[in-house]
């Protein structure tokens, strides 16, 4: 696949319960390096926002809260975002990623 | 995220955490002497299971049961469908192997030069049957 087969699709549970939207995939560098210098990226997971198909430059996942008036308009408007594991996607079809039941919505916070 | 709503942390993958569409997309790619060749415009991710010669999996066949990994980056025709939505046939994509990204920060470095790329072939064309046919064109200013 392509990263455009996942990003921006409406993700659902099984019982077609709209939990948001796929605003990035998360990568994690620990596969075999394939001969490159990096190790390879394995897909990790998925950002889910519940309200918006964007995200303001990872905003919701930073520690940034300033400027104040921006800080808050975007969390208000990121509220919710989570990360769901790539383990817990059933899969893609018909345009939405479904998701198992019982699936852990993490924080989706980055490390600092 | 509201700091009432806290979540669990996920657990602590083994290595470095990117977000591809912070950390990759639309980044600059430079090659090994700091020469720009083109921009992250998409991402290409194979299942193990997938042959090699096999075309990437499409919606429908894409399933969390299986392993994904990026296997190149993606140059050239996947700016227009990552914009306007769609998907070009995988032969007209421009890839980058994964394995010669040297180094990801506010630019993806390769290793190697890019005159081997497919990525740089329009400058390649540019170089060689325009540039090179204007008087001087064919060498270094003195």
């Amino acid at each position: 696949m392509i990263l455009s087969d996942l990003l921006d699709l409406p993700v659902q549970d099984s019982t077609g319960g709209r939990l948001g939207f796929c605003v990035d995939a998360r990568l994690v560098l620990d596969g075999p390096a394939g001969g490159g210098p990096l190790a390879g990226a394995r897909l990790h997971g998925l950002v889910v926002s519940p309200r918006t198909r964007t995200s303001f430059m990872g905003y919701e996942r930073s520690g940034v809260r300033r400027p104040w008036p921006l800080g808050a308009l975007l969390e208000r408007r990121h509220a919710g975002t989570f990360l769901l594991l790539w383990d817990d996607v059933v899969g893609v079809e018909g345009g939405r990623i479904v998701v198992a039941d019982g699936a852990v919505r993490y924080d989706a916070a980055l490390e600092r | 995220m509201r700091r009432d709503e806290r979540l669990p942390r996920p657990p602590t993958p083994a290595g470095r955490v990117l977000d591809a569409r912070l950390h990759l997309l639309s980044r600059q790619v430079l090659d090994a002497d700091d020469v720009p060749l083109t921009t992250v415009d998409d991402l290409e991710l194979r299942s193990t299971d997938d042959e090699p010669d096999q075309a990437p999996a499409v919606d429908g066949a894409i399933t969390g049961a299986r392993t994904y990994t990026v296997t190149a980056l993606l140059t050239g025709a996947a700016l227009a469908t990552r914009v306007l939505g769609g998907r070009a046939p995988a032969s007209r994509w421009l890839r980058i192997d994964w394995g010669r990204v040297a180094d990801i920060g506010t630019v993806v470095r390769i290793t190697g030069t890019g005159d081997d790329l497919d990525a740089t072939w329009t400058e390649r064309w540019v170089r060689d049957q325009i540039i090179r046919r204007i008087p001087g064109g064919d060498h270094d200013p003195e």
